[in-house]
């Protein structure tokens, strides 16, 4: 690099102010991360083929067949999606463990980008990776049972499924400091199904007894998909999801941040 | 200059009407202690300024109050065995770790602000590389979050391996991981670099070609600041040592005088007509700490080895073969970290000067 050209360029970064030179960081990071989670083709696949089989395998039952408001094809489509969206997101356990196994999170934090920016780039750029298997599954209810909805709903149910996983987005950055990245693979495996399956993704939770889908109504997964169901059946999650949501995000966010500043202090 | 003295190292001359790098760079985060800036002129702050720094995991006290001043343009040996407080003191200097008490400056800041700025560059213990990706992208998205960094293709060079821009970094071995994540430390072209066991993983050749890098890189007057348990690396590359044991600084000072201090020199020599007698005498004459003999060769041990090789040659004028040895850092360094070794403080008077 010439000289002028260095001069040159280190005026106009020192010439932004610091929020904004914070701001591009933090981008470029995420630019970085999705970039290279575009490249692992393995996992993108994986991400999207689980999804398409299962909503499949499961909706291929009578097309009338009633689950509440909804008949099964778009119920289970909407289960599917949010089941591929969930694995998206919770893949944040996975993407941390290993960088802190690595050390490259404390090389990370040599640069300009910060702890807090580090781990919310992880969870944007799962988020941004959720939308994936989202319009698959959407494409697949489609071409594979005619499940068709207007753009709006289409919109409106997607984001409201990525609203749903936000406290499973706390969830998985908790367990990223918490677990070792070789055991990780075991506990996240396990408890990935166990959320499913009390998310009311393999069994619809109308076919739970009333006392177990009052628990599983308690719990976060479940109102990722049912947020998504809403708005096929033309409303919304609702206060009462809401303040689940919001509680959780409230209660899993504090123990992810304290996992956090013990890994950062290395107290 | 905002109280930072010129990086004297960046080797091409500016060109008219462009702004010096340093200053460019400082202006921004800076400008709100500006005020503090004008007394600060007088005396550039150390490139690294530790005070009292301490360090405790469970009942052991890994960092016991270590004292560090580092001035501008030194190349710096942390030297001590496993166990002595390197890799913790160099993680509270990085602001990876919040040391339980005492205070770190890097050219007058935080470690956060220093490293944001881009002025430090380092090489963590036993660090990885980010896995499945090629070696030139992943410098490529490192290098996108400092506010200013060097070309990828630079530091490549820079670090001697250009030609592995496009290996993926889970096939390099482990010489070549040691390179690339030098490559790493030179991306934001740092002020002070900081290295803990750099050549942990390799061998003589490629050890000798990163301090031929290493050499390179710091000739241009940046601060060099590494850990080491390789006694000649210290030897070879430091112009100044820091002893640890146990947390504590227990000798500091210029590698010649760190290795003067125990033992100075060592005469051998030749001696026919060996007995209990000779041994006395020569145990007796000035400058002579301590006698060893095997057959008719002798090693004598000595403070002052000028005035103990003149008694010498005027008491027994038959010696011959004399060779006058410097103590190896080896031996330096087995005595002062040894246990029963005397609170050896060498370096107390030269910290309080330098403070």
């Amino acid at each position: 690099m010439s000289d002028i050209t260095a001069a040159a360029a280190s005026t106009t970064a020192s010439a932004r102010p610091p929020a904004a030179a914070a701001a591009s960081t933090y981008l470029r990071y995420v630019r970085s991360e999705i970039t290279r989670g575009w490249r692992n083709t393995r996992l993108l696949i994986f991400t999207l083929v689980m999804p398409i089989i299962l909503f499949g395998a499961f909706s291929a039952s009578g097309a009338d067949d009633r689950l509440g408001a909804l008949t099964v094809a778009p119920y289970i489509m909407i289960s599917m999606a949010s089941f591929g969206a969930m694995n998206s997101v919770l893949g944040t356990a996975g993407g941390i463990a290993v960088e802190r196994s690595l050390g490259w999170n404390r090389q990370l934090r040599l640069t300009a980008l910060t702890g807090p920016q580090y781990v919310l780039g992880k969870v944007a750029t799962r988020f941004t990776m959720a939308v994936l298997p989202i319009v698959a599954v959407f494409v697949a209810g489609d071409a594979m049972r005619g499940v068709r909805l207007s753009a709006g709903t289409y919109l409106g149910a997607g984001a409201s499924i990525l609203l749903g996983l936000i406290p499973l987005a706390a969830f998985a950055v908790w367990l990223g400091y918490l677990v070792r990245p070789e055991n990780l693979q075991a506990v996240t495996g396990g408890v990935f199904s166990l959320l499913a399956l009390a998310g009311g993704i393999w069994v619809p939770v109308e076919n739970f007894p009333t006392w177990l889908a009052d628990i599983v109504k308690l719990l976060p997964m479940y109102w990722s998909a049912q947020a998504g169901r809403a708005v096929l059946e033309g409303g919304w999650i609702g206060v009462r999801g809401l303040i689940t949501l919001a509680l959780w995000t409230v209660v899993l966010g504090a123990a992810a941040g304290r996992a956090y500043t013990r890994d950062q202090l290395r107290t | 200059m905002f109280g930072t003295p010129p990086p004297s190292g960046r080797g091409t001359p500016s060109a008219p009407g462009s702004i010096p790098q340093a200053a460019a760079r400082d202006v921004i985060p800076r400008s709100r202690e500006a005020g503090a800036h004008k007394t600060a002129v007088a005396s550039p702050p150390h490139s690294v300024h530790l005070v009292g720094l301490r360090k405790q995991y469970g009942t052991v006290q890994a960092v016991d109050g270590v004292d560090l001043a580092i001035a501008a343009g030194e190349i710096v040996a942390l030297l001590g065995p496993n166990g002595a407080g390197k890799s913790t003191t160099i993680d509270m200097l990085l602001g990876l770790t919040r040391p339980d008490d005492g205070e770190v400056r890097l050219y007058g800041e935080s470690p956060q602000r220093a490293c944001t700025a881009g002025r430090v560059g380092a090489m963590l213990q036993n660090g990885g590389l980010l896995p499945e990706v090629s070696v030139g992208r992943m410098l490529e998205s490192v290098r996108a979050l400092y506010p200013r960094a060097l070309p990828v293709r630079e530091v490549l060079a820079r670090a001697g391996v250009s030609e592995l821009a496009d290996a993926r970094t889970n096939r390099l071995s482990g010489g070549q991981r040691q390179r690339v994540r030098f490559a790493l430390a030179l991306l934001p072209d740092p002020d002070l670099i900081v290295l803990d066991e750099p050549t942990a993983a390799m061998d003589v050749e490629s050890r000798r070609a990163f301090w031929t890098a290493m050499r390179t890189w710091a000739a241009a007057g940046r601060t060099v600041l590494f850990a080491t348990h390789y006694l000649e690396e210290a030897d070879d590359f430091a112009d100044r040592i820091v002893l640890l044991r146990r947390g504590q600084v227990i000798a500091d000072g210029p590698t010649t005088e760190v290795k003067a201090l125990v033992g100075g020199r060592t005469i051998r020599a030749t001696l026919h007509g060996l007995d209990d007698a000779v041994l006395t005498g020569l145990a007796r004459l000035p400058g002579v700490a301590r006698v060893d003999s095997r057959g008719a060769s002798i090693t004598l041990t000595c403070p002052d080895s000028d005035t103990a090789l003149r008694a010498l040659l005027a008491a027994y004028p038959t010696v011959e073969d004399i060779e006058v040895v410097g103590a190896g850092l080896e031996d330096a360094f087995v005595a002062l970290t040894s246990d029963d070794s005397p609170e050896i403080r060498p370096a107390a008077s030269r910290q309080e000067t330098t403070r």
